[in-house]
């Protein structure tokens, strides 16, 4: 696969239901009333429970990697949040090559939240993902 | 008036460790991964992983920063099982800044996590608007039972003081 400086990282697209929150909230350990229980966030004056910020994350990650395959490995990722999303909102991972080598590549990435209240989640966010391999430096010197 | 009081300065360098008591598991992976709807083979399908030169199925790379797994705490009344810091800064409201992970190696099902916390720094700014906040950095390391630093995870805490600076 060739990568240019410039390039769009295509984008990933997820509606996050209040049931995906729940079951986010059984695989991370994380059972906090704000993102699951609707008479919590209304004592909170919220509009409706709050998406577990570092999903964001996890969704980066899932597109980078969806987009370069199992021979990649991301080894840094940094994300700033900037709005708070709610259940039943669609967020879409966005991103662009801005460093291109043989052995790794650096993405901007964002998370916007689409549809009639658009806005910023996540940003700004980079990601440094080597190339070309597996795993990560730690698992050669596991070895 | 200043929230970088001395009590808030000497909350830098403490420090909290957890380990697991038992190893993460493939299970744990395999249920992040459908929470998240990422279905990628690597982490459910060990034939596959091994043909990426993988020792088997390998866990989502940030799972290990998201999950409260390790910690072995009860539930607070707000139903969180986590590590905090337990901090209460009257007068403000707290929000997350955000996250820098550094990933190491794939987490294995083998592993036993062991994460180490430490308060890096303390730091205060007046926001846009004229508020006062206090920045908290933390960072996580996460080992395992051989000592492997397997990822790291600085996170920022924002606490904004509920009335403009004086």
């Amino acid at each position: 696969m060739s990568i240019t400086v410039g390039q769009a990282v295509p984008p990933l697209e997820r509606t996050i239901r209040l049931t995906d929150m729940v079951a986010y909230a059984g695989a991370t350990w994380d059972w906090h009333r704000l993102h699951y229980d609707p008479e919590y966030v209304a004592e909170k004056k919220l509009p409706g429970p709050i998406v577990d910020g570092q999903v964001f994350g996890a969704l980066l990650v899932e597109q980078l990697q969806d987009w370069l395959g199992p021979k990649s490995f991301v080894h840094r990722l940094d994300f700033t949040f900037r709005n708070l999303v709610f259940a039943g909102e669609t967020v879409r991972c966005e991103g662009t090559v801005t460093e291109a080598g043989y052995e790794r590549i650096v993405c901007d990435l964002r998370v916007v939240v689409v549809g009639s209240a658009a806005r910023t989640a996540v940003a700004p966010a980079s990601a440094t993902v080597l190339l070309g391999r597996a795993d990560g430096p730690g698992a050669e010197a596991a070895r | 008036m200043s929230l970088l009081t001395d009590e808030v300065r000497a909350l830098a360098g403490r420090t909290r460790v957890y380990t697991a008591p038992e190893p993460f598991g493939a299970a744990a992976g395999r249920y992040f991964g459908l929470a998240i709807g990422d279905d990628n083979p690597l982490y459910s399908d060990a034939e596959y992983a091994r043909a990426q030169g993988l020792p088997g199925v390998t866990l989502p790379l940030t799972l290990v920063c998201e999950t409260n797994q390790y910690a072995g705490l009860p539930m607070d009344h707000e139903g969180y099982p986590g590590h905090t810091w337990g901090l209460d800064i009257p007068g403000t409201r707290q929000v997350r800044g955000g996250n820098s992970y550094v990933f190491h190696r794939r987490i294995r099902p083998e592993d036993v996590v062991t994460a180490t916390w430490r308060i890096e720094g303390v730091t205060e700014k007046v926001t846009g608007s004229g508020h006062a906040m206090l920045i908290v950095m933390s960072k996580a390391s996460y080992t395992n039972q051989d000592g492997e630093l397997l990822a790291e995870n600085e996170e920022s805490l924002i606490f904004v003081a509920l009335e403009k600076s004086s």
